[in-house]
Formats: C-alpha cells, sequence, structure tokens
C-alpha cells in the first residue's frame, strides 16, 4: 500500500528548524564574542 | 577569578554544548529521514513529528524555567535567578519560532489546513506571545530592579500555562494529536520511532542547556558592564 507523497513539508520543516537553531546559535555566538575581545 | 572570567568560562562551555547537539541534532536528521520507516497513513510528513515534538518539549521546558527562576527570583531576589531566567525566556523563544512554524508544516497535509483556533494551538501561541512580550518589557526598562521584578511576575504568570497547554488535548476537543509518550501507560510507538523520537528529545534538551549557558553568560556580561558603567565596579 502506498503512501500520501508530502515529502516536501517534511524538507520545508526540517530546513526551518535547523536554520532558525543555527542562525540563533550562530548569533549568540558572536554576541558572546564582541565581550570576550574587549 | 573575577565575574566576567567566570561569565566567559561558562560561555565556552555552552559553545561546547551547543557545538555537541548541533552535531546530535545532524545526527537526528540523518537517522530520522533515512533509516526510520515511513508511516503509512501519514506519509513523510509524520517525520515532522521527530524534529517538532522535541523543540516543542524544549520550548516549554524553557519556558517553565523560566517561571520557576522568577519565582525564585521574587522570593530570594539574587539577580542570578532573574538573569538566568531571562536567558532561559530567550532561547525558549527562538525555539518557539522553530516550534510554531514545523507545526503547521505538519498540520497542512494531515489536516488540510497550516493553523486552527482549537485550544493547544491557541494556548501554546498565546504562551508564545507572553515570552515576546517579556523580553519586550526587559528591553524597555532600564533600571535593574524594576526590570527584574516587573519581568518575574510577567515569568511566574506564564508558568501555569505551561501545564495547561500539557492538559488541553485532554480537557478541550482538539484537533492536536494526544501525547505519544509522556502518558500514563506509556509510549505507543514503534521501537524505532521512539527511538529516533527520543534521541532527538535528548539532543534537544542539550541544546536547550548548551545555549542557556550561553545566553546566561552574555546577560552576566552585559550586567557586569552596566555595573562598570554606573561606576560601582563591582566583580
Amino acid at each position: 500500500m502506498g503512501y500520501p507523497e508530502n515529502s516536501g513539508y517534511m524538507v520545508a520543516a526540517y530546513t526551518i528548524a535547523a536554520v532558525v537553531v543555527l542562525v540563533y546559535s550562530v548569533t549568540l555566538y558572536f554576541r558572546v564574542r564582541r565581550y570576550r575581545d574587549r | 577569578m573575577t565575574r566576567r572570567e567566570r561569565a566567559l568560562q561558562t560561555a565556552r562551555r555552552g559553545g561546547l554544548v551547543t557545538v555537541i547537539a548541533l552535531v546530535g541534532l545532524a545526527v537526528v536528521y540523518v537517522r530520522a529521514i533515512a533509516f526510520t520507516p515511513i508511516e503509512r497513513t501519514q506519509g513523510p510528513a509524520q517525520k515532522i513529528f521527530y524534529v517538532h515534538a522535541p523543540i516543542a518539549w524544549a520550548t516549554m521546558l524553557a519556558f517553565a524555567v523560566t517561571g520557576l527562576l522568577s519565582l525564585l527570583y521574587l522570593t530570594m531576589r539574587d539577580r542570578k535567578f532573574d538573569l538566568m531566567a531571562a536567558a532561559s525566556a530567550e532561547v525558549g523563544t527562538a525555539l518557539g519560532i522553530a516550534m510554531l512554524t514545523t507545526g503547521p508544516l505538519w498540520a497542512k497535509p494531515i489536516w488540510g489546513t497550516f493553523w486552527t483556533w482549537d485550544a493547544r494551538l491557541t494556548s501554546t501561541l498565546f504562551t508564545f506571545l507572553l515570552f515576546v512580550g517579556y523580553l519586550v518589557l526587559r528591553g524597555a526598562l532600564s533600571d535593574f530592579e524594576v526590570r527584574a521584578r516587573f519581568s518575574a511576575v510577567l515569568g511566574v504568570m506564564a508558568l501555569v500555562l505551561v501545564p495547561f497547554i500539557h492538559v488541553t488535548v485532554y480537557w478541550f476537543r482538539t484537533l492536536h494529536p494526544d501525547p505519544v509518550v509522556m502518558k500514563p501507560e506509556g509510549p505507543s510507538l514503534p521501537a524505532v520511532m521512539l527511538t529516533t523520537l527520543l534521541t532527538s528529545l535528548i539532543v534537544c534538551t542539550v541544546l536547550y542547556i548548551g545555549l542557556v549557558m550561553q545566553r546566561y553568560a552574555l546577560a552576566v556580561l552585559e550586567d557586569v558592564r552596566e555595573e562598570e558603567e554606573a561606576g560601582d565596579g563591582i566583580s
């Protein structure tokens, strides 16, 4: 039995989750580094 | 060791924990996409669950921790608790963005709509917006004591909503699925799917811890600078 073809939603969700987590992690790293370099 | 040096050490450790969690997240992605079977009725979209549910868990953990630390600040007036609460709130809000975007991307192919104003979704969105308000409030107040007290009250109020969100699927008629792990009779998933989900839950929890460590260190560094600028010079 086949299954519904909706892999585009999975790809979109995985991409968005990764982007949000990575952007926040990198931003936080640079915010801390600004203080470290003083 | 000065307060600044301790904060920088915490930031380095937090960074390491975050990198470990990000590598773990990559492993979860590979396991979920390539090594976890496709659910027959929902199709590939069901795999969004392995990202959405753990991120939602980490978000709610962040909000609950913020509330508890706010309560501690109000009772003990130790600024450490306020800074930790603020760190947890910001991380929770960032993770909340991922939670509130991955959820609708699962809902569209399964329910036929990105969003419905049922109890679970509405209360989750409301709590998220409360934390956005929490961060805006903190940004608008410059006096430490006033900022800490006002935001702690808001944090405690939001704490009440976290368990409420969990029970909405039992108390109200809602489209949102019931919990599959955190329920009295135990998890109801095939072992291979449960392993992927639990791995992701651990990774997201570690990610939350790493991010909070860094954000708390940043809050301490900001606090030290504010004190220096005010001429206190406490370190």
